[in-house]
């Protein structure tokens, strides 16, 4: 999880991550010769419809990070319970939209390890399910 | 020639995409609830304009993004205090804040205009990176349809989180009980609750450029994907991480 915010520096165990990685960070900084450089290298290592996928998903990011900033959206409460440690680790509580989720206490902090198994199940539930025909 | 036709470009793009990004671009033409679709076409403009404005590389590089007064590059029918917005969503949305949602208000851009401004930017900043990602020309902007706003405003829309009105989990019913498809919903979708089809076209989006809505809680689902849920999330948390987003 360290590659998030510590780019290509750290192993992420995840195949091909140095090429995803210098992708993604060449769409963020817009660069075109950076941006078409990385492409040509995650071409060769995972194919072409890998780099679809790959600008597709930097590009819903570049959306998504700007609803929840434009909006002041606090964490929703289990994942800011169950990932309490984690934001602490990546450092992810320095960044100045955290302003708008209040501090964890070190009783949510207990409560959200003991949540983390049905992280999963919580996921499901806040995101929505699959609607059914008929 | 219909828009988003990818059929010249170098890399195979499956279908799904030019379809969402059809859709978006359908719904960007149209009057919305609180603006024209000139006015929202102008909000595209905007968007495209922004990465190179003088303006907005001050602010950026200043200590406080509030510290800076100018005039952003370019002409628009937008008034200032849009257009300002919408700059400000695009380079630096990171450094927002609630107080500068309620001025906005007392400059005429209510919180129904600023969702649906919002909903726009999003829209064309996921599409545009997408387009340079793969080296692509930007899609040319849509026509505008001619119409007036509806005014529309769900009712159960009420303030409560974040900066702007959302209708609360459980209060997605009759006209919007689309929006939510589960017994929750997470506060990045209903953030834009107040204007309804901004939350249509953002479930659309993500569907063709993330994941389905209904999946996100799947971490095995890479259905119709050449990156499996792990190379997706990386791409999708170091985007965020660079954009400084907490959330």
């Amino acid at each position: 999880m360290a590659a998030v915010t510590q780019g290509r520096s750290v192993p992420s165990g995840v195949p091909h991550a140095d090429e995803l990685l210098a992708f993604a960070e060449a769409i963020v900084a817009g660069d075109p010769e950076v941006i078409a450089l990385a492409r040509v290298a995650l071409e060769r290592a995972m194919g072409p419809a890998a780099v679809v996928d790959a600008a597709a998903v930097a590009g819903n990011f570049e959306r998504m990070v700007r609803i929840a900033d434009g909006t002041g959206i606090p964490l929703d409460t289990p994942v800011k319970l169950v990932s309490a440690d984690l934001r602490e680790e990546l450092g992810l509580d320095r960044f100045g939209s955290a302003r708008e989720t209040a501090p964890t206490t070190a009783v949510q902090r207990l409560l959200g390890r003991l949540l983390r198994p049905v992280v999963p199940w919580l996921a499901r539930r806040m995101m929505g399910r699959r609607e059914r025909a008929g | 020639m219909a828009a988003f036709d990818y059929a010249e470009a170098p890399l195979p793009i499956r279908e799904d995409l030019p379809e969402a990004h059809r859709a978006a671009w359908a719904s960007m033409a149209a009057p919305g609830c609180w603006w024209s679709g000139a006015e929202r076409v102008a909000i595209a403009e905007a968007v495209r304009r922004a990465p190179s404005c003088h303006l907005c590389a001050q602010r950026k590089a200043a200590l406080s993004p509030f510290s800076v007064d100018g005039a952003h590059d370019g002409e628009s029918l937008l008034p200032g205090a849009a257009l300002d917005a919408v700059h400000r969503l695009v380079t630096d949305a990171s450094r927002l804040s609630r107080s500068w949602v309620e001025k906005l208000a007392a400059a005429g851009v209510s919180e129904g205009h600023y969702v649906e401004l919002l909903g726009i930017v999003v829209a064309v900043v996921s599409i545009d990176a997408f387009h340079r990602g793969l080296g692509l020309a930007l899609e040319p902007l849509p026509e505008p349809l001619a119409g007036a706003p509806t005014g529309y405003r769900p009712r159960s829309a009420r303030p409560g989180t974040g900066w702007v009105s959302m209708i609360p989990v459980g209060g997605a019913k009759g006209d919007e009980a689309d929006l939510f498809s589960g017994p929750t919903a997470a506060n990045v979708i209903r953030a834009m609750s107040l204007v309804p089809d901004a939350v249509r076209t953002m479930k659309t989006l993500s569907a063709a450029q993330y994941v389905p809505m209904h999946a996100v809680g799947d971490i095995g689902w890479s259905e119709g994907r050449v990156l499996d849920r792990r190379q997706i999330e990386l791409v999708a948390g170091r985007v965020s991480a660079l954009n400084e987003c907490f959330y």
